[in-house]
């Protein structure tokens, strides 16, 4: 073996015995910390106004707008087919001529 | 606490118990304590750091699957955050002999002068040694010579632990370990 990297091993080694001293135990006010931030995050994924009901929610209005469309634009296409655009105009028409004419 | 114990307080918590909770940050703190510290030199920094790794838990502990230990998923948060931090704290461009304090400078001396395993009395002196021979490295280098040769724990647990493919931590330690040695042939060049 190199003996740079036999070197380096015992150094590794000798340092590797050095247990650090533990931390004495949770420091004050970490244990409501952690619950807190579990309580938070929780009533982000149970909440009803979350940005995932938001969406369906959406989804759901456009879909029953839609469907609720949908007959009145129906009415609308069959109104304008049976009807004749220029029957008002000719019907105007008409009463103008026999008003003259009573004159 | 046995592995079915923690699926049931982990089940319990889901359920919305605020002891089983408790039950799993108790017993999961002296862990993410240790790993921090030993992956962390300083300690007013572990401090902090071990605090934000149990409140990071504690806020995605609903979105622990199961699929892997809980302590795996523990650890793994644990070391990715130790990772951002020391990403955080700036690298020594060298290290020199001056820069060594008289008690590393004699471990130097004694790793060169004798082949045997060092006292224990230059333990200490040999853990602030290595300290700041690993402070020259890339971050990523630094944890994984951390936890390859001071915690020596094997390939596959450190891929679990980083999330880093096996061929990755062969690269990163084979370039890491030349580095530390050339870092070290200068200190042994400086070395009278």
């Amino acid at each position: 073996m190199n003996p740079l990297d036999d070197q380096l091993n015992r150094l590794f080694h000798a340092a590797s015995q050095v247990k650090g001293e533990p931390l004495a135990g949770p420091a004050f006010g970490l244990e409501t910390r952690a619950l807190a931030a579990w309580r938070s995050a929780r009533s982000v994924e149970t909440g009803f106004w979350d940005v995932a009901t938001l969406m369906r929610g959406l989804i759901l209005a456009s879909v029953i707008m839609g469907i609720s469309l949908l007959p009145a634009l129906r009415s609308v296409e069959s109104s304008d087919s049976t009807t004749d655009p220029f029957a008002d105009y000719l019907q105007l028409t008409d009463s103008t001529v026999s008003s003259d004419d009573t004159q | 606490m046995t592995d079915a114990e923690v699926t049931a307080c982990l089940a319990r918590a889901r359920d919305g118990d605020e002891k089983a909770v408790l039950e799993i940050f108790h017993y999961m703190y002296p862990h993410v304590a240790k790993l921090v510290q030993a992956n962390l030199p300083a300690r007013e920094s572990a401090e902090d750091l071990v605090q934000q790794v149990c409140v990071k838990v504690m806020s995605h502990l609903d979105q622990f699957s199961g699929k892997v230990p809980f302590f795996h998923w523990v650890s793994r948060i644990a070391v990715n955050t130790c990772l951002n931090q020391i990403r955080h704290e700036k690298r020594r461009p060298e290290v020199r002999l001056a820069d060594l304090s008289e008690d590393e400078a004699k471990v130097v001396e004694h790793l060169a002068a004798s082949p045997g395993e060092l006292d224990a009395s230059d333990h200490v002196a040999s853990k602030e040694l290595v300290d700041k021979l690993l402070a020259v490295l890339r971050p990523d280098d630094r944890l994984l010579m951390r936890l390859m040769y001071l915690e020596g724990r094997q390939m596959d647990e450190i891929a679990d632990l980083t999330g880093w493919s096996r061929s990755l931590i062969k690269v990163r330690a084979f370039r890491a370990r030349a580095q530390l040695r050339r870092r070290y042939s200068l200190l042994m060049k400086e070395n009278p």
